[in-house]
Formats: C-alpha cells, structure tokens, sequence
C-alpha cells in the first residue's frame, strides 16, 4: 500500500451478544480503492482487519438484497453505493426498525412472515388443466403489476417506514406491495381474499403515506403507490361486501 | 446423539430510524402529520361556531367578534398555510396511489388528472368564500 493512497474512517455499529449489554460503535481507518463500493469496505475490514466483523452480502450486484444497512443514517444497499459518493467518515449500522442478531446483521423472521401472510402465490377458482394450455397474459397486462414484482426483499422500505418504527406489527409496504402485485395480475383470481386481509388491524390503513418506502427503494418498486393502491382496492371491496354478501362455498 | 437445540439468540432492540422524526424528509412528513392538530382545533372552533348560532344572535355576534382578534386571525392564517401544504403534498401523492383500472377504465394521465384536482379544489374554495362573504344567499 502506498502511503498517497486514499484513507476512510468506517465507523461501523457492533454488537456481540455474549459480551454486549448494548450496541456500540467501532472506527477503522482504511486504505480505500478508486470504485469501492460500501461492501468493498467492509469486506476489507472482515478480511484484513477484523475478522469477527459479521455482515451479510451475495450478489454484489443489488439483486439479492441481503446487503441492506444504514450508510450515514439513510437505509442503503451497500454493494450499491459507491464509497466516493460519502465523507472521509462513513457510518454503517445495521438497518433500523429491526432486531440485531449480531453487528449488521438483522433478524428477519417477523419480515418473512409478513411476507407469506399476504398469500403471495397466483390463486385461480378453478386450475385450468394442463392440456388447455397456459393461461395467457398480454404484455399490457403485464405492464400493470411488472413494477411491484421488482421487489429483492432488501427490507430498506421496513428500515425507513415510520409506521414500521412505532408500529412493528405493521404489514409493511414490502409485503402489501407483493399482495398488491398478486391481486392486480391478470390471472389471480384471489383478490377478494387478499382484500379481506387488507381490511385487517396493521394491514393497508395502518399506512399514513410518508412515502419513504419509496425514497429509499433500490429497484424503483414504489411500494408507497402498491399500498395506497391497496387501501382503494379494500375499500372498494369493503363497500361491495356490505351490498353483495361474498359467495359461501357451496353456491360455487 | 440428537443435535442440541441452541436457545434463541439474544438480540439488540431495533432502533428508530437515525433521522425521525425531525430530520431530512421526515421533517415534512412530521409537518404533514402534525397538521392533524390544526384541523382538530378547526374542528372545534367549527363546532363552536355552530353552537354559538343555535344559542341566539349574541352569542353569535361575540364569536364573529371573537374571530376578529389578532389571536384567531393568526391562527386562521397558519391554518390556511397548513390547509395549502397537505393539499399540495396530498395531490402529489393523489395519481400513483390511483389503482391500474377500475373495471374497464383507466385513470387519466398524471397531468390531467392532476389538474383537475386543483380545479376542483380551487373552485369549491372559491364557491364557499364566495358563499360565506354573503355574494350568494
């Protein structure tokens, strides 16, 4: 290493649970690459520095979502961002609003039950027969639901979301906007289902539109647009329901 | 031998987001939902009014004096500020939280539909102004 080369203080948030009542913050000063990414940092900082360091990466290349932290207090993808884009001292903590296992790395069991709440699967009245052939969807009808089906699941929309801070039953925006995606594809017939989940405590309603979900998305996803989206479709929902009773099992 | 089964993992608590509820753009979020208190107190004063005019002609000549003090002038002010700052900042949200069609029909497109609102705004404000300052009725 040159003595020329480029330095940047990392300050990054640690937490060992056998030895720390609370988390705390570690500063490492390094020497850094022209086009390092976040990541790249700390990599360096778990292989040359410190190895106890415990982070979570795959892809490097922000389709995965398992790198999301807080770079200087915004929720980030770390393989993302370029490390020439912050000050000579770069904070890293793991993403709020969720429990940390251990340094950077969150628990995210409450996120995947989240997830599968919302039935995030196509749901027909009827499987059409494998001989019929497939059930066909037009490139327009594609368009309708192609965005929210961007999701990577990097929980930066939890990590920013106000509801989620004070309210961490809360749905979330992520898995409303993959509900949300089921309900307006073309060939999901499980909307009215979904809807009578939206119509539940800490579902659609619980959102007040702050919009950071959105802010914060890496992939352009606009869950704050999926959510609201929702509340309309629910109340829509709610509003037939109380003139047409849904049909019971056996009228079908 | 069965494998042990390790007791769950202490973990830290999760925190606040490092910039709520004061910093960045949160700021105008916190504004957005504080506002909620100015329409309550409008509500109130609304309510109150109303009173005052089912109690008889002096009790509804001392609130109209009453509104004229500087006091509830600034504060009417404050609240028509609040008033336009959710209107814009609920218009700007309004299009992408429109769902993809309903029924067969498709919304129309951001600006128009945009425009509209602000028409519809616009004009309903200045209908009931018109209304209150007694050029109608």
């Amino acid at each position: 290493m040159s003595d020329g080369q480029q330095k940047k203080t990392i300050v990054v948030t640690r937490f060992d649970p056998d030895q720390d009542e609370a988390p705390r913050e570690q500063s490492y000063e390094i020497p850094v690459q022209p086009g390092w990414k976040v990541l790249d940092a700390l990599n360096f900082i778990k292989d040359e520095v410190d190895a106890t360091l415990s982070h979570r990466w795959s892809c490097r290349m922000a389709v995965c979502g398992s790198c999301g932290m807080m770079v200087d207090g915004e929720p980030r993808l770390t393989c993302k961002d370029s490390l020439d884009q912050y000050g000579d001292t770069v904070r890293i903590a793991p993403l709020s609003n969720f429990p940390v296992i251990r340094d950077l790395v969150i628990e995210t069991d409450g996120f995947m039950e989240k997830l599968s709440d919302v039935k995030p699967w196509i749901i027909r009245a009827k499987e059409k027969a494998v001989e019929e052939g497939p059930v066909r969807q037009s490139p327009a009808e594609l368009e309708e639901f192609k965005q929210f089906s961007m999701c990577i699941n990097c929980m930066l929309c939890y990590s920013a979301c106000p509801v989620v801070a004070n309210e961490p039953e809360f749905l979330g925006p992520a898995a409303i906007a993959l509900g949300h995606r089921y309900s307006i594809d073309s060939r999901d017939e499980g909307a009215a289902e979904r809807n009578e989940i939206f119509l539940g405590e800490g579902t659609v309603f619980s959102c007040s539109f702050a919009n950071e979900c959105s802010e914060v998305c890496p992939k352009h996803v606009d869950p704050a647009a999926a959510v609201n989206q929702a509340k309309f479709n629910a109340a829509i929902h709610w509003a037939t329901r109380l003139v047409l009773p849904p049909p019971t099992k056996g009228d079908e | 031998m069965s494998p042990s089964t390790p007791g769950r993992t202490r973990t830290a608590p999760p925190r606040l987001p490092d910039k709520f509820p004061f910093e960045g753009r949160y700021r105008a979020y916190t504004l957005f939902d504080a506002t909620g208190i100015l329409y309550l107190m409008l509500g109130l004063l609304v309510l109150g009014s109303v009173w005052a005019l089912g109690s008889g002609e002096a009790a509804w000549n001392h609130v109209q004096a009453t509104y004229r003090s500087a006091t509830y002038v600034i504060f009417h002010l404050i609240a028509i500020v609040a008033v336009v700052f959710v209107g814009v900042r609920f218009f700007s949200f309004f299009p992408k939280a429109q769902p993809p069609r309903i029924g067969p029909a498709k919304p129309p497109p951001e600006p128009v539909l945009l425009g509209m609102l602000y028409v519809a705004w616009i004009g309903v404000a200045g209908v009931l102004s018109i209304i209150l300052a007694g050029g109608i009725f």
